[in-house]
């Protein structure tokens, strides 16, 4: 399994640069590099900037007449609430309301509508979409084709603006511009709670543009997955797979905001309507009040007993607050909501920590 | 970076180091290699002194952000202190790994038991297959 990993464009940048690479998807990508590391990484993000090579990300094209209303019919979120030129968070669902992955819809326009789902989930929903598609609309899984740049942290803007890059369009929109050789797409998103942007490159000029950010007088981090995790931790954001699943719904891990539940037709949208009156569990966030450190699969407790009333989805040390901080499934039936303490299972330990909404830190996206 | 192993010092599988402190009990670390592998350390968990350790048993754990991992007595015996500074700055087992990120002094049950432990060479051939 291990050598059919693929790798990114930039894998011998991230090589020169000392990187420690983990498996991710079926991809082997930089999880934090030489001189580095996760805690200097994610600070990096926080207060100054970071680039981080997720090329791992798919890709996928949808175009011809129809297209963008294809994907509303599919996909959850409702793309009739934005203009082209604007991306949304969207999900695939399938009939039980599972979900099969979440996803950027970028509306070029009626007739072209570009994905990007996860990398393990892409042949997946490429598979679904093209299940479904009516004469005339093609989905075009182009996953090796594009490299993705996040550029990320309150000075992403300066950097970019340094390179010739838009960089004053809104939160969720786009722009299509040039860097040396490269057509880009530079787009106002990210997944660390910052200002940031994430650029859509050609793999061939990957390289190009990767030497561009790191060749201005501003001094740029390499950032690996493990910061990325982090950061998106602290904003209580979902990883598919974790914190949403075939099994987590998105009326579940509170994600029923990218749900469009208007239209009259999406995947999953029976089932989710139905569950939406009266969920069995709820995504919670959980801070430590002690040392314990939450971690993926511990047992949520009602304290003072035995009583299992959840499960921990995602769990770690958070570098900002430096202290442990979860998103947690906490049962409905419990009774225990937003200021409540619960109890972990550390190891045979038991560790304190209250229910709380998150962001753990608060988000400057805007 | 230096994955230079301390000639003076003795080793287990489990990528501890033991060295021979003042007054005959053995300070214990973890190495670089394990260092370097767990990635920056955020919180550690030691053994107060006076509890008794058993070789090959867990004797507390360290964890970074995205893992936990077990420290493993290199030897029974009792433990006669653990690093305090540790608790403020868990970090200076990466920035030092042999030096002032060590973990706990043991009082041995059997002295001998140091002897028996791993040598430099017999480390570095370890992590080579590794």
């Amino acid at each position: 399994m291990t050598d059919e990993l693929l790798r990114s464009p930039l894998h011998d940048r991230h090589l020169a640069l000392g990187a420690k690479f983990a498996p991710f998807g079926g991809w082997e990508m930089p999880l934090e590099y030489a001189g580095g590391g996760v805690l200097k990484e994610h600070a990096a993000v926080r207060e100054s900037v970071g680039v981080f090579d997720v090329s791992h990300l798919g890709k996928a094209t949808v175009t011809g007449p129809g297209a963008a209303d294809f994907i509303n019919r599919c996909l959850t979120n409702d793309l009739g609430r934005i203009a082209p030129g604007k991306a949304q968070y969207t999900l695939c669902c399938d009939e039980t309301g599972g979900v099969v992955d979440d996803l950027i819809a970028y509306l070029h326009g009626p007739e072209h509508v570009f994905l990007i789902p996860n990398a393990a989930n892409t042949t997946e929903v490429v598979r679904r979409l093209q299940a479904a598609a009516p004469e005339g609309v093609t989905i075009v899984n182009e996953h090796a084709d594009y490299a993705v740049l996040a550029v990320q942290g309150p000075r992403s803007a300066e950097l970019l603006a340094k390179l010739g890059l838009p960089t004053d369009h809104d939160y969720m929109s786009f722009e299509v511009a040039k860097l040396g050789s490269a057509e880009l797409t530079v787009c106002r998103t990210g997944y660390t709670g910052e200002h940031g942007y994430e650029l859509v490159v050609p793999s061939a000029q990957a390289g190009e543009v990767w030497d561009a950010l790191f060749g201005t007088d501003i001094e740029v981090r390499a950032a690996g997955l493990a910061a990325r995790d982090t950061l998106r931790t602290e904003m209580g954001y979902p990883l598919h797979g974790q914190d949403l699943s075939m099994e987590i719904s998105p009326v579940q891990a509170r994600a029923g905001w990218a749900v469009g539940w208007k239209k009259p037709e999406f995947w999953g949208r029976e089932a989710l309507v139905a569950e939406k009156a009266a969920p069995q569990r709820t995504l919670w966030g959980l801070l430590a009040t002690d040392r314990g450190i939450p971690r993926a699969h511990m047992t949520v407790l009602r304290p003072g007993t035995d009583e299992a009333i959840g499960e921990v989805t995602s769990g770690t040390f958070s570098p900002t607050k430096k202290i442990g901080i979860a998103l947690a499934l906490i049962s409905t039936a419990s009774g225990l909501t937003e200021g409540d303490e619960v109890e972990l299972d550390v190891r045979g330990r038991r560790s304190v920590a209250k229910i709380v909404k998150p962001p753990f830190v608060n988000p400057s996206v805007r | 970076m230096s994955s230079a192993i301390p000639e003076e010092l003795r080793y287990t599988a489990e990528h501890e180091w033991v060295r021979v402190a003042e007054g005959g009990a053995l300070r214990v670390g973890i190495t670089q290699f394990a260092q370097d592998a767990l990635g920056d350390i955020v919180y550690v968990d030691l053994p107060e002194a006076g509890s008794a350790v058993e070789a090959g048993a867990s004797a507390g754990e360290v964890e970074s952000t995205k893992s936990v991992s077990e420290i493993y007595a290199p030897v029974s015996g009792t433990v006669t202190a653990r690093n305090e500074a540790l608790a403020e700055s868990p970090d200076l087992i990466n920035s030092d790994p042999y030096g002032d990120g060590w973990l706990v002094e043991i009082e041995p049950a059997d002295p001998a038991a140091y002897g028996e432990l791993l040598d430099a060479a017999a480390y570095q051939k370890l992590i080579e297959q590794s």
